[in-house]
């Protein structure tokens, strides 16, 4: 009996001073960070590209805007959309091309910031053509009359692919396109399931590891540091909470400055959210993360969309992005 | 005679116990000689290895519960709802009838169809795969229940009717046991469904559990990482087949067909 009284005043001294502390804290705190902070949920794919707002988090960029951040990893852009749409996300993660095509069947998206850019140095670049180490094609004008794989069939990949052909003088038109998911690629490669494969990190070293060989690096092809992915929301969210938008905005660009400067630190980042093995994280080659919205490329990745017959309608690029 | 039994339960466990040892030296061997390569099927060993890694993180067991939570609770639902509406239309023949070609209609629809509409309901929750789960395996219980009403012998109804059972007691004394073994089909069935549509809806849509850790493993290009956790999924299927089977004969332990003193009913 007498211990148990012991033992509840000793719990309420320490409750007593817990209290105190907490008080003692809310009294020092600054003003920002008083307020209660905004909820807010992204959508994302566990690939390499999304480093930085892993990093942007851990690092307290989206709480220092007064951002309380969710990561919801979903299993590609299919998923993503329609939770953005119904407002289960306020932000998604999606290649350039899939907003464009969105776009153009009249889902109003916005783009917020720039997602991940191509490095536009063939040779040094996240993503490429690969063929198996015996094929006899040797460019991309040799893709003609060819079985290609890509992860989505009209979308980024057969349009950059195709892009890519043109460039080395090749005629697109007899390009046959299969669709494989990227971790399917480096076996149907081996195996000469298919003559070529467009392959992204880090499927592209463990492609590569395995004898493949890149004839293309088919977004330097298409057009200079091409802007291949963005984080979205809805024109509709935009409007209704412009505030939490530009503080979001803020953040992310934060996130994507402090990835692009400290390289390693978003290699390491790879670790925490996808199972890339250590020994490929140390070795594949990571996106460009600028800021910088590439109108240009995103103007040529809408010319392509209209011209391998992905839209109907041109694009309205001035409501998409910012 | 229960002697013999035991024997023959350990016999046939043993025997059971060296088919799979053989299967996994096949597992072992087929990329060892290099019949497939072992950079997309890895040895079992590297499996195993990959498995021990898994234990050490607090992902796995999270995981592992949310996948295994996600099956109770769509189950229970599945079997309560399935049992509670199969009794009730089975009771009354006109509304057994009438509601036939909704249900008949409503069962074939695979529930992998109804991924679009939930992720636009629910994202990539776990609400999502709970309404799957239901989904594929109400309809187990539901037809199982519906067929033990069906079953019932007329002169044992109309027996009770005679000694004035009323509604209740008919269903308890009469229909129930007709039923029960029945519904513990339709549990079993329902079961290895409801844990088929957990790993799918977590596979897919990326709801947190089991499903979702495969799919991360293959999208990291960690091949023996993704076929341990496969592996694991396959012990949880052998597991819920185990613990169903257990159940069954529990609580059927009256009835002819798992009673040992009749003809033994091999159940495959």
């Amino acid at each position: 009996m007498k211990s148990s009284l012991a033992m509840k005043s000793a719990l309420t001294m320490k409750s007593a001073l817990g209290l105190i502390a907490l008080a003692l804290a809310a009294a020092f705190a600054t003003g920002s960070s008083a307020r209660a902070a905004d909820k807010v949920t992204v959508g994302v794919i566990p690939i390499v590209d999304v480093a930085p707002i892993y990093l942007g988090k851990e690092k307290g960029f989206f709480e220092k805007q007064g951002i309380d951040l969710t990561l919801q990893l979903a299993q590609g852009g299919a998923a993503i959309v329609p939770s953005v749409v119904s407002g289960q996300y306020q932000f998604g993660f999606s290649n350039m091309t899939s907003l464009i095509v969105a776009q153009s069947r009249g889902l109003d998206f916005k783009v917020v910031a720039a997602g991940d850019s191509s490095t536009g140095k063939a040779g040094k670049d996240f993503s490429a053509i690969v063929v198996p180490k015996d094929s006899t094609i040797s460019g991309a004008g040799d893709l003609a009359g060819k079985t290609v794989a890509v992860n989505n069939l009209k979308n980024i990949g057969d349009t950059t692919v195709k892009a890519a052909m043109r460039k080395a003088g090749g005629d697109p038109s007899g390009v046959k396109f299969v669709e494989l998911a990227f971790p399917d690629m480096p076996a149907a490669v081996a195996n000469g399931r298919v003559d070529a494969a467009w392959v992204v990190e880090p499927f592209l070293t463990i492609t590569r590891d395995q004898g493949a060989k890149v004839v293309s690096w088919n977004l330097v092809d298409t057009a200079d540091r091409l802007m291949t992915a963005a984080y979205f929301t809805t024109a509709r969210y935009a409007k209704s909470h412009p505030d939490i938008v530009k503080r979001f905005t803020a953040a992310m660009n934060q996130s994507l400055d402090y990835a692009q400067n400290h390289r390693e630190e978003a290699r390491r980042e790879l670790l925490s959210y996808t199972r890339i093995p250590k020994d490929v994280v140390d070795r594949i080659t990571l996106p460009d993360w600028t800021t910088k919205i590439n109108r240009k490329s995103t103007q040529t990745l809408a010319d392509l969309a209209v011209k391998d017959g992905l839209v109907k309608k041109r694009p309205d690029l001035g409501s998409l992005l910012p | 005679m229960r002697g013999a039994m035991f024997v023959q339960a350990y016999g046939d466990a043993a025997r059971g116990l060296i088919g799979l040892a053989v299967f996994a030296a096949v597992l072992e061997l087929l990329p060892r000689i290099g019949v497939v390569s072992h950079v997309y099927f890895p040895p079992i060993s590297a499996i195993v290895v990959a498995l021990v890694h898994e234990a050490g993180r607090a992902a796995f067991w999270v995981s592992l519960f949310l996948t295994l939570r996600s099956w109770a609770v769509g189950l229970a639902i599945a079997v309560i709802a399935g049992t509670g509406v199969g009794l009730f239309i089975g009771s009354f023949e006109t509304l057994r009838r009438l509601t036939a070609s909704t249900i008949e209609l409503l069962r074939p629809i695979p529930s992998v169809a109804l991924i679009p509409l939930v992720v636009l309901l629910y994202g990539s929750t776990i609400r999502s795969t709970l309404v799957l789960v239901v989904y594929a395996s109400v309809w187990q219980v539901l037809i199982q229940v519906l067929y033990g009403v069906q079953d019932v012998d007329p002169v044992a109804r109309q027996t009770a009717v005679s000694f004035r059972f009323g509604r209740w007691g008919q269903l308890r004394h009469v229909v129930w046991p007709t039923t029960l073994p029945y519904l513990m089909t339709g549990i079993r069935l329902a079961a290895a469904v409801a844990l088929i549509l957990t790993i799918t809806s977590e596979l897919i849509i990326g709801a947190p559990g089991l499903g979702k850790q495969i799919a991360l493993a293959q999208s990291g290009g960690a091949v023996a990482t993704m076929y341990a956790y496969v592996l694991v999924t396959g012990l949880i299927g052998v597991a819920v087949n185990l613990v169903a089977r257990v159940l069954e004969r529990r609580v059927m332990h009256w009835h002819p067909s798992v009673r040992p003193s009749m003809h033994r009913a091999r159940t495959p």
